[in-house]
This record gives structure tokens, sequence and C-alpha cells, in this order.
């Protein structure tokens, strides 16, 4: 199959929602986007995207907690995880790892540096 | 040097000696020669002179009480002098004589002033003195009347006038003089020179009088009786002579009232004396004014009782003052800690404020700095050239502010928990270069020259993200204080154990008298406020915080106009193995 892979974009800020999108889209793959944890979640659950950039602090369920629920089901497990964060202190950065998360971008981000960590997450869930 | 000087070198000291000295003369003279009387009316009037002269030498705030002690000495003088007429015109005087009236009136000047000086001391609010001046004046009034007064007053063989002069006169008038000493005895001032002065010359005076008053019958000029009389007008003057009788009638608080052995083995033989007299008369056989021994020890209990009273209430006062001071400092010491809460509250709601604050700032400045970077991107589309530099100083501001929130919660962090280091063996060249390389664009825009001077330096044991951030810290103020044409210079060196960082720039300076205030939090040095260059006076502040969670030490050398440099140096990592690479070289 030829088509781009799938990545799902979760932030609670529009700005940011659109600025990760339009980066991405321009690497070439497909983007699908949620506003909170519960649909980022969902949308999770439905599209099995390749790769979830999450931001940390959103309405409802959090990011981590989302990074959580999303190792903890067999059928997500294999999904590529970067959390965002505005908040970025040593502990934090922990609380992301220890919650399951593959790589840990601090805001604000170069939109260039994310749209290489996904290439990345992307190569090394290769064949999938 | 001092101490072979000799020690009569005050007024005080010089008039005593003489008088000492003159009193020794005094024997030496034939017994009731006319020098012998000379000496000793000199000495007498003498006395009354040297006293008015103290008054006028050391200026007493109060000098009444020292103008009636002159006049009582006066008075003894003219006393004498008429007695020693008497003796010259043919034997002893008779009892009465012109003589005593002016021994007599003596008393009262002298007593009026001491009362006066003890009133100046502000003694009569104090009970307890008072008592204790009783207890003593009472066992002396007893000792007076039973071996003293009391044969001689009932003696029909003299005449009316004998017993009322020898017998009750002038005992009375001991009695007065006594009891004004022991108030005086039992004030602070008992510690200062003049006082003691004071209290000999009363003493020789009493002693005089006691046995003046137990032999008048024999007494003539000369015997050594004398001496006592001629010791006590000597002393009498020297106190009015020493500087420190100007203290003597001045109230003083005293710091704490004490009894001293002294002051106890006076009232306990004050108090033994009635019990002691009774004994005495017992055994000698001699009759006993019963009378007299039970009101002198019905008073003396008296006084006792109320002394007693004056004790226990001081100690209840005591005793409540302490209670109210305890819950008063309980009291201070709960508002403290309710304080301290408050205080402590305050301070992390407001970090907790700058965390939040600067969050909040970083979302949009993901926006900003982010479709920057993506129309910056030639993918985009072209932009012109004017487009281009215009979008390129938005970036430039962006990534100042983006630093500032960094710096702002950077030091809310330093507050609330200190820093926390990931540290590990590396080298400092790469990262003074990967800073100097960061701060390029921004040198070049200034036009300050970025110069690296790196020679072979051993490792250190630190955090990379925090080291990188120490440097971008110094070289960035480096860059922003130092105008067009300047240098910056990062040198890395080795130094002993440690290795040494200096971040030299060619800028504006800061003032001597601020380099100490230069890492304090918010501080800004009056060079860069002047100039309106901007900042927020955390910069140092974090490199500090940096170099001290690293163990090492930050200094700052710098003039006015012509440059500063930042020096920190670092502990070297320890290698294990290279002391044994020193030992095979």
């Amino acid at each position: 199959m030829n088509e781009a892979p799938l990545v799902l974009v979760a932030d609670d800020d529009e700005d940011i929602v659109a600025l990760v999108r339009l980066r991405l889209e321009r690497a070439g793959l497909a983007v699908v986007v949620a506003r909170d944890g519960e649909s980022a979640l969902a949308a999770a659950r439905e599209r099995r995207p390749r790769v979830a950039v999450l931001d940390v602090s959103m309405p409802g369920l959090d990011g981590l907690e989302v990074v959580r629920r999303l190792r903890a089901d067999e059928a997500t497990r294999g999904t590529g995880l970067i959390l965002l964060t505005a908040n970025a202190q040593e502990a934090d950065v922990q609380r992301g790892f220890d919650a399951g998360a593959d790589v840990y971008l601090k805001k604000p981000f170069s939109p260039a540096e994310l749209a290489a960590r996904v290439e990345g997450l992307l190569q090394d869930s290769g064949g999938r | 040097m001092a101490r072979l000087r000799p020690n009569l070198r005050t007024p005080t000291e010089v008039y005593a000696g003489v008088s000492v000295v003159l009193t020794a003369i005094y024997f030496a003279l034939g017994h009731g020669s006319i020098a012998q009387s000379v000496v000793y009316d000199g000495i007498a009037v003498a006395s009354g002179l040297a006293i008015v002269a103290g008054v006028a030498l050391n200026r007493p705030a109060r000098p009444l009480p020292w103008l009636l002690f002159a006049a009582g000495q006066l008075s003894f003088a003219i006393g004498d002098v008429i007695f020693d007429v008497y003796e010259r015109l043919g034997g002893s005087p008779p009892t009465p004589s012109a003589a005593d009236v002016f021994y007599l009136s003596g008393y009262p000047f002298i007593a009026a002033g001491l009362v006066l000086l003890i009133r100046g001391l502000g003694i009569e609010r104090r009970l307890a003195g008072f008592v204790d001046a009783g207890i003593v004046s009472v066992a002396f009034a007893l000792l007076q009347w039973v071996f003293l007064m009391d044969g001689p007053v009932h003696d029909q063989t003299r005449s009316v006038a004998d017993r009322a002069v020898n017998a009750v006169a002038y005992p009375a008038g001991d009695i007065v003089l006594l009891a004004a000493l022991a108030a005086f005895f039992i004030t602070p001032a008992w510690r200062t020179p003049s006082y003691r002065w004071l209290a000999a010359a009363l003493i020789m005076l009493l002693v005089a009088d006691e046995i003046y008053g137990l032999s008048s019958d024999t007494y003539s000029s000369g015997d050594w009786v004398d001496a006592a009389y001629m010791l006590s007008y000597a002393f009498f003057a020297a106190a009015a002579l020493h500087p420190s009788m100007r203290n003597l009638g001045v109230h003083r608080r005293q710091g704490r009232r004490r009894i001293s052995a002294g002051r106890a083995a006076v009232l306990a033989g004050a108090l033994l004396t009635a019990p002691a007299a009774l004994l005495v008369q017992r055994l000698r056989g001699a009759p006993l004014d019963v009378f007299a021994v039970v009101s002198a020890a019905g008073a003396t209990s008296l006084l006792v009782v109320a002394r007693m009273t004056g004790i226990v209430r001081a100690l209840e006062g005591i005793r409540v003052r302490e209670r109210a001071a305890r819950a008063e400092a309980e009291a201070a010491r709960r508002q403290l800690a309710e304080q301290n809460e408050r205080l402590r509250e305050a301070d992390r709601l407001k970090d907790e404020f700058v965390a939040m604050i600067s969050h909040d700032l970083r979302t949009p400045l993901t926006s900003i700095m982010g479709f920057l970077e993506l129309a910056l991107d030639k993918e985009t589309g072209p932009l012109n050239e004017e487009q281009r530099s215009y979008l390129e100083v938005v970036s430039r501001n962006s990534e100042r502010l983006l630093r500032l929130v960094d710096d702002l919660l950077f030091a809310a962090r330093l507050r609330s928990g200190g820093l926390e280091l990931a540290r590990q063996e590396l080298d400092l060249g790469p990262i003074v270069r990967q800073a100097c390389d960061e701060s390029k664009p921004r040198a070049s825009s200034h036009g300050v020259e970025l110069v690296l001077d790196l020679a072979q330096a051993p490792p250190v044991l630190g955090d990379r993200g925090r080291l990188f951030q120490l440097l971008d810290n110094l070289i960035s103020n480096g860059v922003k204080f130092t105008p067009e044409g300047g240098t910056v210079t990062v040198a890395v060196r080795p130094a002993g154990d440690r290795v040494a960082l200096e971040v030299r720039d060619t800028g504006i300076g800061i003032p001597a008298a601020e380099e100490e205030r230069l890492f304090e939090r918010f501080f800004r040095a009056s060079t860069a406020v002047d100039r309106q260059i901007p900042g927020t006076g955390l910069g140092l502040y974090i490199a500090r915080a940096i170099v001290d969670a690293h163990e090492g030490t930050i200094s700052v050398e710098s003039e006015v106009g012509s440059g500063t440099t930042f020096r920190i140096e670092l502990p070297a990592a320890v290698r294990a193995e290279q002391p044994a690479e020193e030992l095979v070289r």
C-alpha cells in the first residue's frame, strides 16, 4: 500500500495543532487531529495512527494519561508517542518517560525537529 | 611607668595623705602644747573649707548637702577652737560649755546633709533599704542606751546640764548619724569612692564620740581619741574633693538588688544585739533596763516582719512578671510562626504564579516561533529581502522573550527547590564552542567580535545543559554590554586542580561598589540601567546558582568604561588512573 502514514496530533491550542499539522503534511504525512485527551484516545483506537503527538496539559485526560492508556492497550501499544509540554522540568520529563513516551519535546519546539522525530519513529516501527 | 609614679595625684588623695601625716605629727608634738592646738584646729577648719572647695571643684547638681556638711564641720571646728581657748585659759572647760553648743549644732547639719543625699538617690521609695537601716539603727540605739546613756542619765551626782549634754545629746546625735549612714549603706552609692570616704569619716566620728563618751571625765587635748576626730575631719574633706561626689546625690537605676555578705553580716549582728546586750549585762552583773531591751527587740521584730513582707511581695511580683513575660514571649513566638507560615505561603504562591505565567507564555511563543520557522522555510514560498529581514527581527526578539521566560522560570524553581544536576565527565571546550556558535549571529549584528581562547584542560564533572546555559548567559551578557567594535573573549585553561573559565568583554563595565551585589536576584548594575539596556537582573543570579551547584566559584573584575571579566573555576573531575599516569612520568 502506498498510503501516507497517519499521525495523530492532539493539543488544546488550535494554532499549535495547525502548526504541527502543516509541517507534518509538508513532510508527506497524513494527519488526524484531536482537541482533548478523550477524543485523542478515541481517535487513536479508531484510526490506529503510527505516531501520536500529544500535548501534556489538555482538558480532561492529560497527555500522560493518554500515553499510559495507549501503552496499556494491546491494540495501540506499538504507537510511536511524542509528548509536548510547556512545563519542562526534569521531573516532568521523567514522568513522561515513565508513562511510556518515546520522545519528549519542550515548547517552544522547532517544527522541523518535531517532523524529524516523527520520521524517526516511523522508521523505527518500519514494516508495519 | 605608671606604677613608679606616686599614688598621690588626685586632690582627694593629696588631702587625705597630708592629713594623715599631720595627724602623726600631732602626736609627736608636746601633749597639750600650743602647736598641737594649731595643728588640730587647722585640720578642723581646713576640713570645712575643703568641702566648700570640693563643691566648687566638682560642681555637683545638688550642692546643698555638701554645704550642710561644710557648715557642720565648721561648727565642730569653732567648738574645737573654743575648747582650746578654755584649756589655754586654765584647764578643763565647764560642762556644758560654749564649745558644746557648737559641737551639738554640728550634728543636725551633717544629718540633714545625709538625709538630703539619700533623698536624691530616690531611696525613700525602697522599703527594704529603710527597714535595714532601721534594724541597724535600733540595734545601735540599744547599745548607746545600755552602755553609754543609761548610767550617766540616772547619775544623780552629775548636774542636769552635764547629763543632758554628755549623756543624752551626744549619744543621740550619734544615733541620728548612724541611722543616716545605715540608710546610705544600703544604696548602690556604696561602690563610689566618695561614699567610702564619707562613710569612713562618719565611722571615725562615731568611734571618737563613743570613746569620748566613755571617758569624757578624764579627757584632755592630745589624747589618742583626737586621732579619730582629726581623721574624721580629713575624710569628710576627702569625700567632697573626690570627683565621684557628683554622682552621690544622683538617682541611678540599680541593675539588680542583691544582699552582699557584708550587709547580711551587719543585719545579723544588729538582730543579735538585744540578746547580746542582755547577756553581757547579766555576765557583768550590771543593772539592765528591761524596758529598753524589750522595746528594741520589739521594734526589731516588727522591722523584720516588714522586711519579710517586702521580700514575699517582691517575689510574688517577680513571679507575676515572669508569668506575664513568658505569656508574652509565647504570644510573640506564635505570631512569628504564623507570620512565617504566611510568608512561606506567599512565597509559594508567587513561585507558582511565576511558573504558571511562564508556562502560559510558552504556548503562544510556540506558535510565534513555529510559524516564523515555517514562514522563513523556502518550501513555503519566496520572500523578498525586506520581508525576510523583518521576520528575522521578529525571530530574534521571540528568542529574547523566550530566554526571559526561561530565566524567570528557572529563578522561580531555584527559589522553590534548588537545582538538580545531571552530572557527567565532560570537556568544557566543545560546550564553549557550541555556546559561541549560537551567540555568533547576535554578536555580529551587534558589531562585536567573539574570540575563543581554548587551552588543553582537564574535564569537569558537570551538567551539560546547565553549563551551556551558564556560558550562553555570560556570553550574551558580554555581547549585550559591549559597544560596537568591541570584543568578547571566552577562555578555558587549567588552574591547578581546577578548570578556569573566563568571559572577558571590552564593554561598559560595572562600578566597583556594585560588584558585591551583582549576583543578587533582580540586581542590575547602574551602568546597564543608565544606558537602558534591557534585562531582568536574573542572568548572573542564575549563573552563580549553576556554579554553586557545581561546587565552583564565580568572581568578577571590572572597570567602568574598559570592560568586565567573569572568572569561573570548577573542580576538575578526578580520574582514578590519573595519579598512576603521573607516577609513570
